[in-house]
């Protein structure tokens, strides 16, 4: 039945005002010719309304004639009449059109690129080597070659291990998989010397192969020979080994922050302007004028590309500048504070890099003192298992 | 008597079959959903149609519909729609000569 009404719909249907003393005869009448009539109403004892398509209405119109009632049309709907009231709109209508031609071409071009994986490959050095490849914002979709893109990328470069391209409407997805880079192995039948890799002071030496070269309370730099991959006996002479071994050390981690005394200080006072830029692909159109009324402001750009769906990206965005009013503070900080600000600051720092806490020897804090600042140096000594194995070449 | 025994046996096929009595037959199905619609299948045409008042015709008798601002909002050949206030309903059945 909804089915039928929905069809009318779509055909076009007019809302139809019949008169007359035999409108019990004109509906049966019409029904038994098939004509679908709907939303019947009764008003007054002479009079209906009642819904028709308007492939019926000449037929209505016939049987009004036999059934001696006069037809009258209250209101045209659907979508017939809707179209027709738009055609005299040509330009609307030639708009229309043009601007979904011109969605359908701007999809074929590739409009945004996006890297995944990407936690220790630098996305912008990988962008580079992309667009390098000929995978470029603003290319046809068809002249991309992607296999071939994959296969150069993942010869020249070590550090991905797998690299795969999708195109997603008019959005390229480019996911990558980064290699763990492996130390270089060297056989246990080749001969070897184990090197310092780091500036320290040897603590303990063990060495289960071959001749130790340093002893405890040695400082070293990094490259000298620790455990040396020969070994002399008296009865045969020089032999070379493949040096084994572990040898403790401790390290020096330096971080040096200068503090000044004087410092000025930003706060937000919570006065915000937005500012709206729209872009097509590089041209920039301002909507507002560029200068905030803020004289001390932070600018936080915000990009926002245009895109239908989820994936069909259009070279047309939206750029908003969120200026946020601040507020500078003087502030004078005395020697103590200075100090304790740059102390916290270094060790922070020093922080991020230490791997166990439990290894941390001692902490050393030097400062120096001047009239507008202070400088701190904290060191921390760290216990380490340092070396490397390092091939001897003959 | 005759078209009696025939109709019997169409009764008698139709309990085995177990068809819808209303597809076999020519008796009407009423559907009254709430107080404000009501569909009536199998329907012979519209005796009368006022605001307040609806008779149809069917093949076994009259049906009378009283009501307020009735209207028939879906019709097709065999099927009628009516909405509206619908505060009774009565039959007048047609006597078979047997």
């Amino acid at each position: 039945m909804y089915i039928k009404i929905l069809l009318n719909y779509i055909l076009g249907y007019v809302n139809i005002i019949v008169e007359g003393f035999f409108t019990e005869r004109f509906i049966n009448i019409c029904m038994s010719k098939n004509i679908f009539l709907f939303n019947i109403k009764r008003d007054k004892s002479s009079i209906i309304y009642a819904n028709v398509g308007i492939h019926d209405f000449k037929n209505v119109i016939q049987i009004a004639k036999q059934t001696k009632c006069k037809v009258k049309i209250k209101k045209k709907s659907g979508l017939p009449f809707i179209f027709n009231r738009y055609r005299k709109r040509k330009i609307f209508v030639g708009a229309l059109a043009i601007i979904i031609c011109v969605v359908i071409y701007l999809s074929n071009f590739i409009w945004n690129i996006e890297i995944e994986g990407i936690d220790k490959i630098d996305s912008n050095e990988l962008m580079q080597t992309i667009n390098n490849e000929g995978l470029t914002i603003g290319k046809l979709k068809s002249k991309v070659d992607l296999k071939n893109i994959i296969n150069k990328i993942r010869l020249d470069r070590q550090d991905i291990a797998w690299i795969g391209i999708d195109l997603k409407g008019t959005n390229a997805i480019v996911k990558v998989v980064p290699a763990d880079s492996k130390p270089d192995i060297i056989k246990e039948d080749e001969y070897c010397n184990i090197i310092s890799n780091k500036d320290a002071c040897i603590i303990k030496v063990n060495a289960q192969n071959g001749t130790p070269q340093v002893k405890e309370g040695d400082i070293v730099k990094s490259g000298t020979p620790l455990i040396a991959g020969w070994m002399e006996g008296k009865y045969t002479g020089t032999r070379y080994v493949h040096a084994e071994g572990t040898i403790e050390a401790k390290v020096w981690y330096t971080h040096k922050t200068r503090v000044l005394y004087k410092q000025t200080e930003k706060t937000r006072t919570g006065n915000q302007e937005k500012k709206y830029t729209i872009n097509f692909n590089n041209f920039e159109i301002n909507l507002y004028k560029k200068l905030s009324n803020f004289e001390n402001y932070d600018t936080i750009r915000e990009q926002k590309k245009l895109k239908l769906f989820s994936n069909l990206y259009l070279p047309v965005g939206l750029t908003i500048s969120n200026n946020y009013e601040v507020v500078n503070n003087d502030i004078t900080y005395n020697q103590n504070e200075a100090k304790e600000i740059g102390i916290n600051k270094s060790k922070e720092e020093l922080d991020k890099n230490l791997q166990d806490k439990e290894n941390l020897l001692n902490t050393y804090i030097n400062t120096y003192q001047s009239d507008e600042y202070v400088d701190v140096e904290v060191i921390y000594e760290v216990k380490e298992t340092i070396g490397t194995k390092e091939k001897i070449v003959f | 008597m005759r078209e009696n025994k025939r109709k019997n046996k169409i009764n008698r096929l139709d309990k085995v079959l177990e068809m819808p009595k209303e597809i076999i037959s020519n008796e009407p199905k009423i559907t009254i959903l709430g107080f404000n619609q009501m569909l009536i299948e199998n329907y012979k045409g519209i005796l009368e149609y006022q605001e307040f008042y609806i008779r149809l015709n069917t093949y076994i008798g009259i049906i009378n519909i009283n009501g307020f601002n009735l209207n028939l909002s879906e019709m097709t050949t065999d099927d009628i729609l009516i909405t509206g206030k619908i505060e009774s309903v009565d039959f007048e059945s047609i006597e078979d000569e047997e």
